[in-house]
């Protein structure tokens, strides 16, 4: 009764959809405003059915409806009932359901806010975001069905389908296969939907851009209306990036964040080429001009969505990523190529109306300075692109796959990293006029040498790749830049009498995208210093220590003082070892890394143990013991790690500031 | 003779140019340096040239039983089976666990012996995938340096267990 009840919710927003798409291109044809509000009406209802299709399989993951067979394979009955409904997320067919639910949800709320604006614009927008949902709730009715059963067929066997077969009855299993253990964490819990919010986030602003060159505009509107999506797109797939990180870190065992698997790559993808667009969507505000590059951008971002959603699915990237090959890869890949071929003819059947009188000068202002950080971020998502496709390309022209791993990754784009923090040093020394050196004198003279001090300090404490006290001092730098500005303006305010507290705040609150920019900025730099830590200043051993026996790293002495076993459950043996950290003689705390065993799923889960500060995070993993008096050790002193998702909440906040709206008029 | 307007632009043409060249240059020396062949085991074994030494990525499945750790060592050893490269070969066979599931039964396939220096990760264990960098011995066996490890999810082929009518 649900699952038919469910799948026929979502046949019936699919038909919505396919009648919304029919009825806007008739009232596109004979102008008929009745037919177009038909259609958006329809684009405005298909969410509250998805919706009801979605209820209905989170009522069946919490109530082990085990002859569902999606429900069998990613819940069991001892999950408790947060992941039982996040299991949603945990399969294919579930994830795909949630991701049409999401966009369903996106497209009611732009049908909501698009109805008196640029009318223009809205048919032709509407149409495209009712093709893709179209697409993808096909998808889940045709392909991918979440609501499948299983069931005994009169012959002895069995089978899974939607309706029952003639003869057959329903097979129940009575427990599940449960979620894979490693899963069950914060961070991979939330990073899938952050990572479908970021990605859903680029339709909106993608139809629009199409929807104005279809409807033949040549000014930058659609920018202007997409400018909040892009900024919601943006966090939630940098948060969705980062929530993978955290989770590689407490889970994989490795002491890292990122191991550039295609995988995780094609999700950076539209996250370097949306970036580059938040940048020249600026431009384009400002100056007459970027119009062309602009439509590229967000094309190429979208592109790069579905790629990436093809890549996660297809099977066709060698990935750890466990998601099987499946049977909607082939659609994809088409979907893709329609998006990225149509885009791309529309836009040169439209070029010539794009074309901007404005003009730029060879000179170090902050436009020359923002198209600089455009083709950098460019040059790394087309290393990325070649790095991931090399081993297709590779065997395809030749006998031979070759394949590029992360140090090949690290080589190239870390100078290009490193140049990113460059430029968003200068960028705030730079004016829109140019760069002038006598103006910038007095911040020269201060925050050189201030900056030195940074990789100053890390050489008296023993760093000496150059590598990395380069990358510390371009960090360094940076954000003392931005810092210089903010207690300049809060002086300016001091001395327009305004109260201290008051001044903290009152230049945010005048200029909050500039500010918003300036702490996102703030919080990249942030990033990159814990980045820095895991890259270049984490140390490593694995020991294997005596009961009582001590060991040290960079200056730690860790000591083992006992292992326990224990069962909370049936269904898990935990192992966990006790490792107290000194420093000097001073005693800091211990570390409990564990090591637990899910009987029934056959696998074992290293838990680290781990203490983190803002100066370094001391990371252990309890690796194998024997007996009680003797284990191996794997153990990480990390440096600055913890700034890296330190970071992420800064870079958060500075998003919300810039998205958050304009009181007073705009000033430069 | 340049008006400003062009050599204007010449100059953002240069910039731009010596700014390709050096990514470009990046891109060689990174792969020249870092770049390795993926083989299969087979590939491996029957292979005439020297490979000794040569940066490569293999894959195959983990045979469960030769998992072993030496923690005084510190060294862990196990052995791989053949399994196809080819993804259409692998849908052939009947998909990714299938193709694994046949590779650890098959004695006849070629298998690959494996030292890797460190802990057992938790993703290591029977008819898991194995994708591993590095080089091989003298003797043959295979010197990982990275080890990678994919556990296909199961996916609707099996029949659930424990059924009830």
């Amino acid at each position: 009764m649900i699952p038919t009840f469910g799948y026929l919710t979502l046949a019936l927003g699919f038909l919505l959809a396919v009648y919304g798409f029919l009825t806007m291109i008739w009232g596109m044809i004979i102008k008929s405003s009745t037919w177009r509000e038909s259609a958006r009406l329809a684009l405005l209802l298909i969410f509250p059915l998805v919706s009801f299709s979605l209820i209905a399989m989170l009522i069946m993951l919490v109530d082990n409806r085990f002859d569902v067979a999606y429900v069998y394979n990613v819940t069991n009955r001892s999950m408790p009932l947060y992941l039982r409904l996040t299991a949603l997320w945990g399969g294919q067919s579930g994830s795909l359901l949630f991701w049409s639910w999401l966009l369903g949800g996106f497209s009611m709320v732009f049908a909501i806010r698009m109805r008196d604006k640029a009318m223009d614009i809205f048919p032709w927008a509407a149409l495209i975001l009712l093709a893709i949902l179209g697409f993808f709730l096909a998808m889940n009715l045709f392909i991918d069905n979440p609501f499948e059963q299983y069931w005994y067929l009169a012959d002895g066997g069995w089978t899974i389908a939607m309706f029952k077969p003639s003869g057959a009855w329903a097979l129940l299993p009575q427990d599940g296969q449960g979620l894979n253990p490693l899963l069950r964490h914060p961070g991979m819990i939330l990073h899938p939907p952050a990572l479908y919010l970021g990605f859903i986030g680029f339709a909106i602003p993608f139809a629009l851009a199409l929807g104005s060159l279809a409807a033949g505009r040549k000014d930058g509107r659609w920018l202007e209306i997409s400018r909040p999506w892009m900024l919601f797109a943006w966090v939630f797939l940098s948060l969705g990036l980062v929530l993978g990180m955290r989770w590689a870190y407490d889970v994989l065992g490795w002491g890292g964040y990122w191991g550039w698997d295609p995988v995780e790559i094609s999700a950076l993808l539209p996250w370097l080429s949306g970036t580059a667009l938040l940048h020249t969507s600026l431009l384009q505000r400002k100056r007459d001009g970027y119009k062309r590059w602009n439509v590229i951008l967000i094309v190429l971002t979208f592109s790069l969505v579905i790629f990436s959603v093809f890549a996660t699915r297809s099977g066709v990237l060698a990935s750890v990523h466990s998601f099987a090959q499946s049977a909607i890869g082939p659609f994809l890949f088409g979907l893709l190529a329609v998006v990225f071929v149509g885009s791309i003819g529309l836009l040169i059947f439209r070029w010539r109306g794009l074309k901007g009188s404005h003009f730029t000068e060879f000179k170090m202002s902050r436009e020359v300075l923002t198209l600089i950080s455009n083709l950098v971020l460019i040059a790394i998502l087309l290393v990325c692109l070649f790095g991931v496709l090399l081993p297709s390309l590779s065997e395809r022209f030749s006998d031979t796959q070759i394949t590029v791993g992360p140090a090949w990754y690290e080589r190239i784009t870390g100078p290009l990293f490193l140049l990113l923090l460059f430029l968003m040093g200068i960028c705030p020394l730079a004016m829109w006029s140019g760069i002038s050196l006598n103006k910038n004198k007095n911040r020269l003279v201060v925050l050189l040498p201030i900056s030195l001090l940074v990789p100053l300090s890390a050489w008296l404490l023993g760093v000496r790749s150059a590598y990395t006290l380069v990358a510390l001092w371009l960090s360094g730098a940076a954000g003392l830049v931005i810092l210089w500005e903010y207690v300049n303006d809060v002086v300016n305010a001091l001395g327009q009498s305004h109260g201290f507290f008051k001044a903290l705040w009152t230049p945010i609150q005048k200029a909050r995208p500039r500010y918003g920019g300036l702490i996102v900025h703030l919080g990249i730099v942030l990033m990159s210093l814990g980045i820095i830590g895991l890259e270049g200043l984490q140390q490593e051993t694995q020991v294997r220590l005596l009961l009582g026996e001590e060991t040290a790293l960079s200056g730690y002495q860790f000591t083992f003082e006992g292992l326990e076993s224990s069962a909370p459950d049936v269904e898990r043996l935990i192992t966990e070892a006790e490792l107290s950290v000194s420093r000097k003689g001073r005693f800091l705390g211990s570390l409990y890394p564990q090591r637990q065993v899910y009987l029934d799923m056959n696998q074992a889960y290293s838990q680290p143990g781990l203490r983190s500060n803002l100066a370094v995070d001391l990371y252990a993993i309890l690796a194998d013991w024997s007996g009680e008096g003797e284990a191996t050790f794997t153990l990480f002193v990390t440096p600055l790690a913890n700034w890296l998702w330190i970071g992420a909440g800064v870079l958060t906040l500075g998003t919300v500031i810039a998205a958050s709206p304009e009181r007073k008029t705009k000033k430069d | 003779m340049t008006t400003p307007k062009t050599s204007n632009q010449l100059k953002f043409l240069i910039g731009g140019v010596l700014f390709i060249a050096a990514v470009v240059l990046l891109i060689i020396s990174a792969t020249q340096a870092t770049a390795e062949f993926f083989m299969t085991v087979r590939e491996l074994q029957e292979s005439e040239e020297d490979l000794t030494g040569k940066s490569i990525r293999v894959s195959g499945a983990v045979i469960g039983e030769t998992i072993n750790y030496d923690a005084e060592s510190g060294f862990l050893h196990f052995t791989i089976a053949h399994i196809p490269g080819d993804e259409d070969e692998i849908e052939k066979g009947g998909g990714l666990e299938a193709v694994l599931h046949q590779a650890i039964n098959d004695p006849d396939l070629p298998q690959l012996r494996v030292v890797y220096e460190g802990a057992p990760p938790d993703m290591l264990k029977d008819e898991a995938q194995a994708i591993l960098t590095g080089s091989l011995n003298a003797d043959g066996s295979f010197l990982a340096e990275e080890l990678l490890l994919k556990c296909p999810s199961k996916y609707e082929d099996d029949l659930p267990n424990q059924v009830q009518e």
